[in-house]
């Protein structure tokens, strides 16, 4: 694909779309009916769609009978973890081997024109990036997702917490179904403005800014502590009446879906002249940038806060008033210490 | 006291390209910019004392290898997140075929 038809290259050859980043249509007022229809496709399709098919796969061919589940044993403890491996290694490892090993489309739509792997860096375990995020990936990213799986499932088992029968509401589980997205979106902002706090971020998140060019294995390049709260999206079906579908769907549109973010390209190429939207775009340029941009724009929480930068010029210059603040208080600190 | 040292020959820096200097202990980036500019700084990275010399230069920017911070060669001035605190920069110049810094 011609990728200079949908954005410019500058001259480090980084990628940028002529079309902003946008919030969800949904927000706008006075409403806009067809800005929604036109965006409504692209909230099922590709992502959510395979979330939900992939949850409805672990239900009927990974989660073991709930007679198993009552009590805690290795055994569908270890299936579970195992599934989940697999399953994160041939996805995560699809993309990064069409990607970014046999650079299937160069660096057509890439938002940073660096390969990762080119870039040995003390920042990484054994100075990869790749090798760091695949350790911290399977050392504890897919643990703790499975745990709360684990967690979910035994519970639902023993009939612990409000769960709704698959077939006594199922116009109810449609909504809550629907609904999921934007709870893990509020989620995720909330523990991400957390992380960001100075000390968590110097011991918690500074691990997963590292990955400042992110490719698909950076997604789960994560502190522990983050994985703990990232995944801790489970939780709330033990509030919300829901069904263990509903949170395997949520655990996988956490952990297949932070993919999303980290593919580092604006489209996939399918054919010569077809691609599919990343909608990579908003994360990264919070890799990018640090401070912009802590949500996915489902919902304008960034825009509401004052931290939404859409790619554009106007959007540095905002990024920008707020950076030349915080510099002046960092130099004067630094002044002042210097002259003490 | 300031006085020229001298830092390294010109050729030894491509052109947009920078190259570590280290002298008593104290450790510099010297640039080189088209035209022959040159331009000396403090080589640690304001943000996490990485080592500026590895990272790339552009347009009289240098950005930072680990987490791509950037920086004025001219100034030291910090221009982008998550560098915040400018480097500190020295007097350069050319003298015939070498490169010299005031410190």
């Amino acid at each position: 694909m011609d990728d200079t038809k949908f954005g410019t290259h500058n001259k480090r050859g980084d990628f940028t779309p002529n079309e902003p980043a946008e919030v969800a249509p949904i927000w706008n007022f006075p409403p806009r009916p067809l800005a929604i229809l036109k965006w409504l496709p692209g909230y099922f399709l590709p992502w959510n769609l395979l979330w939900t098919a992939s949850a409805f796969a672990w239900w009927a061919w990974v989660v073991p009978d709930k007679a198993t589940m009552t009590s805690l044993s290795w055994g569908w403890v270890l299936w579970l973890f195992a599934v989940n491996a697999v399953a994160v290694f041939l996805f995560y490892g699809a993309l990064e081997l069409h990607l970014y090993v046999r650079r299937a489309q160069g660096t057509r739509f890439k938002y940073n024109a660096k390969w990762p792997s080119e870039h040995k860096s003390t920042a990484f375990m054994f100075q990869s990036q790749t090798i760091d995020s695949i350790i911290r990936a399977f050392g504890s990213g897919v643990p703790i997702w499975t745990a709360w799986e684990v967690l979910v499932l035994w519970a639902w088992a023993n009939d612990i917490g409000p769960w709704v029968g698959l077939m006594d509401n199922g116009w109810y589980l449609f909504a809550v179904w629907l609904f999921l997205p934007v709870l893990h979106e509020v989620h995720f902002f909330l523990i991400h403005r957390l992380i960001h706090t100075p000390f968590l971020y110097k011991w918690v998140h500074s691990v997963h800014h590292n990955s400042v060019n992110p490719s698909p294995w950076s997604s789960l390049s994560m502190h522990p502590v983050e994985h703990l709260l990232y995944f801790a999206t489970a939780a709330y079906h033990f509030i919300i009446p829901s069904h263990p579908i509903l949170a395997i769907y949520q655990l996988n549109f956490a952990g297949f879906g932070a993919v999303v973010g980290h593919i580092g390209f604006d489209k996939m190429e399918v054919t010569e002249d077809k691609g599919v939207d990343s909608h990579a775009f908003i994360h990264y340029l919070h890799h990018k940038y640090f401070e912009v941009n802590y949500g996915d724009g489902l919902i304008p929480l960034d825009k509401w806060f004052g931290t939404f930068h859409d790619g554009t010029k106007q959007g540095d210059a905002q990024m920008n008033a707020r950076y030349q603040r915080r510099k002046a208080k960092a130099n004067a600190k630094a002044n002042a210490k210097a002259n003490a | 006291m300031t006085s020229w040292i001298d830092a390294c020959g010109l050729d030894d820096i491509e052109e947009e390209g920078v190259r570590r200097f280290d002298h008593q202990g104290r450790t510099f980036a010297v640039y080189r910019m088209a035209g022959d500019e040159v331009f000396c700084s403090d080589v640690l990275c304001s943000h996490e004392a990485v080592h500026l010399s590895e990272g790339m230069v552009m347009d009289y920017e240098i950005e930072c290898p680990k987490h791509s911070g950037i920086f004025d060669i001219r100034t030291g001035e910090a221009k982008r997140l998550p560098a915040c605190i400018n480097l500190r920069t020295y007097p350069a110049r050319v003298d015939g075929t070498r490169v010299k810094i005031e410190i």
